[in-house]
């Protein structure tokens, strides 16, 4: 019997997923900045007692950056380009610039900003850290290598290309730092740009890795199919892909909230049938075989409840 | 087992053809060296036999090949995976899972066996390869040895009856190497295995293989069974150009580079500890050592910026005329110090090679052409309008030693120089050394090639675990 652990490499790449698409879900539908903050606090102490020491965990720096980057984008955008609002009070006065630009009229920028504007404005942007910070967990704890092997057949193809992109990520910081380092041994004179002499030497290295990879799958047999026919393939793809515009739509409906739920939901529900006939067909004619069955073990119960815990309760409490 | 007719392959704007006219044939259980210069069509031998060229590497393929009697001439790389196991130069690089047991699977998994058989295929390619006690152990961290050995593992474990493998050695010491090649005598001899090596490192091979081929610089092949009739073609005379200006006198000082109890550590391990080397002007030091022993680590520690920021040097180190180069200024030590890392080609980013040259004099604050000389006389004449990328890898390296020596260092750190060099080149190289050592040079070199320091230093050192012996 194996001990219950929340270390990243003890749960099914396929549980932490669940645990940060949930956590999008969550996070788009909350409005609450404070309620925001504490969800970006729980994410990334998450992130810090479980990961371990792997090339694709090394990213959390970058997902805060990207959050913190976002965050300020959408507050700055709001002072400068601010609507009159003048039902609740001013928190920043600045002054107002008219732009006219000869059509349509004059454009302001800047002037008072009142404080409902500033607080939505940095819930908005909080909602989208939230959301980055919530697929970057999955990144992180996930081994893309083991949910590759747990990928359904349909999806592989798809699942292939993310997964050496995400395998690139690392191989690009590893080949700068030596990149680097080895530009520093030369030295270079000024009127040369920086990007020149690092770029060309890293993007090289990347690209020859991430092709060797794919050589490599490919002479072991990665690629072969079983017996479809070029059309069934095709009209596989097009299901696939009609199924993943339907639950996009769907989740941006239920999302922004403006239309009918049910018809939100219909989509969803016709989405998530697309893709179910798509990966049994391609599973069923599939060749591949797996050495081992994955189990899931008691911490992958723990996390998926959690997740599917989280999205009922910020479901019902959006509801009512 | 393979026969190969009439086979041309070029690649696309390519001026001749890679291989031009090959006619083949191997024998089940056929052990074979396939060598020739670098640049040579060696890889896309191998290459085009498991169809990885032109399906990856572009290019026109004419000609026929058949395995076990199947023409699989034009066929997928993925549909010739049961015939044919492919290990790459490099098999870190190759890599598809994280441990040796995955690794050793994927294959059998991609080709859809049973799971019953798949535990019986991995049973009998662990035993075969010896790798039952590492089954459950991260790829990373194995030794380069052990690499060679799962990447072996995986290309045979569906049972494949071709092997081919891509200079298996060239990145392995020279035990680890010797070791890899018995091993692959014994696939071929006991279970029957046609196993093609393309090498150009290949005094080990030599002795254990059947047959050689020999792929010219013209894309024509022959084929044979004995290695002294080779030997007169592959050992021709140097490239003339090599020889470098007059001999000045030695400096006068009476160590160019002295450290003593010189002590590396990263964290908590120790890399190199109490390392005492002193060098003279005019002096060739080779510092040999297996995969992991600090050789690297040793020489990024005297260049003074450390192998990464983790590493910590105590200890003193002295470069005739600067001092500490721990306590330059980058400008200063890129004067004091020359260094060429494993992978020279990484110093080189500009598009053509007059530009990198240009570029090199305006750096140093030389006057116009200095690097250009410099390069002409350890390279010859090369036409300067070629993208950096597109030299040899001997003359990439003649390159990055113009840059570096038009600096005036008189002291170089070469880590690895003759790796990816073919005979020609490396006997070039030795000479370019030899001329710099008679300017009073002072060189270090780390390299696990015995062969090529016996040609050159003037005294060996060995470092295990981190100690000069």
């Amino acid at each position: 019997m194996t001990q219950f652990s929340l270390k990243a490499s003890r749960v099914q790449p396929a549980s932490w997923w669940l645990l940060g698409i949930a956590s999008a879900i969550v996070a788009g539908l909350n409005i609450n900045p404070v309620m925001l903050l504490v969800q970006i606090a729980i994410l990334v102490t998450i992130i810090l007692l479980a990961r371990e020491y792997a090339p694709w965990s090394q990213s959390l720096k970058f997902y805060l950056a990207l959050a913190s980057f976002v965050v300020a984008v959408r507050v700055i955008f709001r002072i400068v380009f601010n609507l009159p609002d003048d039902s609740s009070p001013i928190a920043l006065s600045l002054p107002q610039l008219s732009l006219n630009l000869g059509f349509g009229g004059n454009i302001t920028l800047l002037g008072n900003l009142s404080s409902s504007s500033l607080v939505s404005a940095t819930s908005d942007g909080l909602r989208l850290a939230a959301i980055i910070i919530s697929i970057g967990l999955a990144n992180t704890l996930a081994n893309p290598r083991k949910l590759l092997k747990s990928t359904p057949a349909a999806l592989y193809e798809i699942a292939t290309a993310i997964s050496v992109a995400i395998n690139l990520a690392p191989q690009l910081i590893e080949s700068l730092q030596r990149v680097r380092r080895a530009s520093s041994l030369r030295g270079r004179s000024k009127g040369l740009g920086a990007l020149a002499g690092t770029i060309v030497p890293v993007l090289e290295d990347t690209i020859d890795s991430s092709l060797s990879l794919a050589a490599s799958m490919d002479s072991r047999g990665f690629g072969r199919r079983g017996f479809l026919t070029k059309k069934q393939i095709i009209s596989l793809r097009l299901i696939s892909l009609c199924s993943v515009v339907l639950t996009s739509v769907g989740v941006f409906l239920l999302l922004v909230a403006t239309g009918s739920q049910l018809i939100a939901l219909l989509l969803l529900a016709a989405g998530f049938l697309g893709i179910l006939l798509t990966v049994r067909t391609t599973s069923k004619n599939s060749i591949r075989t797996r050495h081992k069955k994955e189990t899931w073990l008691l911490q992958d119960y723990v996390v998926a409840t959690a997740a599917i815990a989280a999205v009922t309760a910020s479901l019902l409490g959006w509801q009512t | 087992m393979i026969s190969i007719k009439d086979l041309t392959f070029s690649y696309d704007g390519a001026e001749s053809p890679q291989l031009t006219r090959v006619n083949l044939e191997f024998a089940a259980g056929e052990f074979v060296l396939v060598c020739g210069p670098t640049g040579s069509g060696k890889s896309t031998l191998l290459k085009a036999i498991n169809g990885l060229a032109p399906h990856f590497t572009g290019g026109n393929l004419r000609g026929r090949i058949t395995i076990d009697n199947q023409d699989v001439t034009g066929r997928l790389p993925h549909e010739l995976a049961e015939l044919v196991g492919y290990v790459n130069q490099q098999p870190e690089g190759w890599f598809v899972a994280d441990t040796v047991e995955d690794e050793l699977v994927y294959g059998l998994e991609q080709l859809g066996f049973a799971r019953d058989r798949m535990s019986a295929e991995l049973a009998r390619v662990s035993k075969m390869l010896g790798l039952q006690d590492l089954l459950d152990r991260p790829l990373s961290f194995l030794s380069g040895g052990q690499q060679q050995r799962v990447a072996i593992g995986a290309a045979l474990a569906a049972g494949q009856r071709v092997l081919l493998l891509d200079e298996p050695t060239s990145a392995l010491d020279l035990d680890s190497a010797a070791e890899t090649v018995d091993l692959l005598k014994a696939l071929a001899k006991e279970h029957g295995v046609t196993i093609l090596v393309a090498e150009h490192r290949f005094h080990n091979i030599i002795d254990k293989v059947d047959s050689v081929v020999v792929v010219n610089n013209d894309g024509t092949v022959a084929k044979g069974y004995t290695h002294w009739s080779f030997e007169d073609d592959l050992r021709q005379p140097a490239i003339a150009g090599a020889d470098v200006g007059e001999p000045l006198s030695p400096p006068s000082v009476e160590w160019a580079l002295t450290t003593s109890e010189l002590t590396v550590k990263y964290a908590d391990q120790v890399a190199v500890s109490s390392a005492t080397l002193n060098i003279k002007p005019g002096q060739i030091v080779a510092l040999h050592g297996a995969n992991g022993s600090g050789k690297t680590t040793l020489l990024w520690a005297i260049q003074g910026t450390g192998n990464g920021s983790k590493a910590v040097s105590t200890g003193t180190v002295s470069v005739a005329g600067f001092g500490d180069p721990r306590d330059l200024k980058p400008r200063e030590r890129l004067r004091a110090i020359t260094m060429v890392p494993q992978r020279a080609a990484d110093l080189l980013f500009l598009n053509s090679l007059s530009e990198e040259l240009a570029e090199s004099d305006r750096f140093a604050g030389v006057t116009p052409n200095s690097t250009a000389t410099i390069f002409a006389q350890l390279a010859g004449k090369v036409n300067p309008a070629l993208h950096p990328r597109d030299l040899s890898s001997g003359q990439q390296l003649a390159l990055v030693l113009a840059l570096q020596l038009v600096k005036g260092a008189n002291l170089l750190l070469l880590d690895e120089p003759t790796r990816g060099l073919d005979y020609v080149a490396k006997r070039h190289l030795a000479e370019q050394l030899k001329s710099l050592k008679s300017q009073g040079k002072a060189i270090l070199i780390a390299t696990h090639d015995s062969e090529f320091s016996a040609q050159v230093a003037d005294t060996e050192l060995h470092l295990i675990d981190g100690v000069i012996q």
